[in-house]
């Protein structure tokens, strides 16, 4: 058991997510950085999507028995019955702790992970207090290959559309040509960018459609939002362009005020076709 | 029937519903596709996704298959939800439209509506087959918190509020004896199910 002595900001049991669940509104979930959770759990032999902490800010963990825990730095430490160990995100928007045999909190629709919007999974669906008890699963030993920190500098490789039509001719051109910071009002919803206006074609006709993970979004005020893993299923807002998943890490990390670009995607994802028979 | 597909980033893709699709019947077959690890039907499109870069052979295959079935994919269920008509939008709603507060709960509570999407909120179910006459555009300024078992309507639809949060939706009542969602079984309603509502009294009432 691990005990939780100090929270500053918010801190969340996070682990691969809730896969199969969107047609009941339900979001994925799941790291809102894949590979530092990844990184966190190699390090104590644990599998890249076991549950673990989500850090915006910081906390304290004690060790009520001798145990195993890492950062998402990859270096683990053990911790003797009543040790205690602080990790805090520090520039960072977010980190990630990992304890070897995983944060055991019930299986809940199929995920660990704390979806807050509905209250549910996680340590009782909530984020984490002083005093909070965290249950460990048994050790398993899993060998993962090393997995780099995603880069805060690169461009965000993103695919066009699916929505193109209902923008101005030169708005996918503005995306790509311009610089835009992220805002301080992100969370695991969506990364909101601030930066110059993305000119729709059309108002919002009231049809909602289905949204995933790094759909970028258009509101009528023209600045982004780059859905995150609890994202809405369905929205009403146009989708000028993607996020491809290697690049969501990497853009999901930034903290608030950090310069993002985007570039179109240098790979061709798959060929997709108008009609019937390929696909 | 040609079947029109585009890529939604490198792990999706998303389908123009052909017309006269059932969409429990689309549901039902895209789930079933090898590879496919979530599948969402709205109105006029409908999503898939998978592991990046590797889309399923027979989503198109699906979609036609879907496209043609006669039939529903089940037999819809019926549910019935008591209502308490004591909505803040109420009075409000009933002022746009130019009716009593009374004659808004009576057509309400008239049709038979169908989940034709849901989303948005774990749960939350768009209901079509209101009145024309209730027909009222969202709140121009959404409330930061609608509290759970709120019903609601916008536009062409109602629906129930499955959980505290965020809505724009004018409020018309609350849902008694209803969990739209649960965190150990999930949903309650499904796309192509039907719901009436049924008024249970309170200050709407006439």
């Amino acid at each position: 058991v691990i005990e939780v002595v100090a929270v500053a900001g918010v801190v969340l049991v996070q682990d691969g997510g809730r896969p199969g669940r969107m047609h009941e509104g339900v979001p994925p979930g799941g790291p809102l950085v894949p590979e530092l959770l990844a990184r966190a759990n190699a390090a104590v032999s644990n599998r890249p999507g076991e549950a673990g902490l989500e850090i915006f800010g910081s906390v304290t963990l004690a060790a009520r028995r001798g145990l195993e825990l890492a950062a998402d730095d990859g270096v683990s430490r053990r911790l003797a019955t009543g040790d205690t160990w602080r990790l805090a995100c520090g520039r960072s928007r977010v980190r990630y702790a990992a304890v070897r045999g995983a944060i055991a909190v019930p299986e809940v629709l199929g995920g660990r992970g704390t979806l807050l919007v509905a209250g549910l999974g996680g340590h009782e669906g909530r984020v984490l207090r002083a005093g909070d008890l965290l249950p460990v699963g048994d050790v398993t030993e899993h060998r993962a290959a090393a997995i780099p920190i995603p880069s805060a500098d690169e461009s965000i490789q993103i695919v066009p559309g699916p929505d193109g039509k209902r923008f101005g001719a030169a708005a996918l051109d503005v995306l790509l040509g311009s610089e835009y910071r992220v805002s301080a009002r992100s969370d695991r919803v969506g990364l909101r960018l601030v930066g110059p206006a993305l000119d729709r074609a059309d108002g919002d006709d009231g049809l909602s459609a289905p949204m995933v993970r790094g759909a970028i979004q258009v509101p009528s005020c023209g600045e982004p939002i780059v859905l995150g893993p609890d994202h809405p299923t369905m929205g009403g807002y146009p989708v000028i362009a993607t996020v491809v998943t290697s690049s969501i890490g990497a853009l999901m990390l930034r903290a608030p005020g950090s310069v993002v670009r985007f570039a179109r995607v240098a790979f061709t994802p798959f060929v997709t076709k108008a009609r019937g028979g390929g696909i | 029937v040609p079947v029109a597909i585009e890529a939604f980033g490198d792990a999706a893709l998303r389908i123009a519903m052909p017309a006269g699709t059932h969409a429990s019947r689309l549901l039902d077959a895209l789930r079933t596709v090898a590879g496919v690890v979530d599948a969402v039907v709205a109105e006029r499109h409908a999503v898939v996704t998978f592991e990046p870069g590797l889309p399923p052979s027979g989503v198109s295959e699906a979609v036609e298959r879907a496209a043609v079935a006669a039939n529903p994919f089940r037999t819809p269920e019926e549910h019935v939800v008591s209502v308490v008509y004591d909505g803040e939008d109420l009075a409000a709603v009933a002022a746009r439209v130019g009716l009593s507060t009374a004659d808004v709960v009576k057509l309400h509570v008239a049709p038979s509506y169908d989940v034709v999407a849901v989303g948005f909120l774990p749960g939350f179910a768009y209901l079509r087959g209101l009145d024309a006459r209730l027909v009222t555009p969202r709140r121009s300024t959404p409330r930061s918190r609608v509290p759970p078992c709120a019903v609601a309507v916008a536009g062409p639809y109602t629906g129930v509020y499955p959980l505290a949060s965020p809505g724009g939706w004018n409020l018309i009542g609350t849902a008694t004896g209803f969990t739209p969602f649960s965190p150990s079984s999930g949903a309650t309603l499904a796309l192509g199910d039907r719901v009436r509502f049924v008024e249970s009294g309170g200050r709407g009432a006439p």
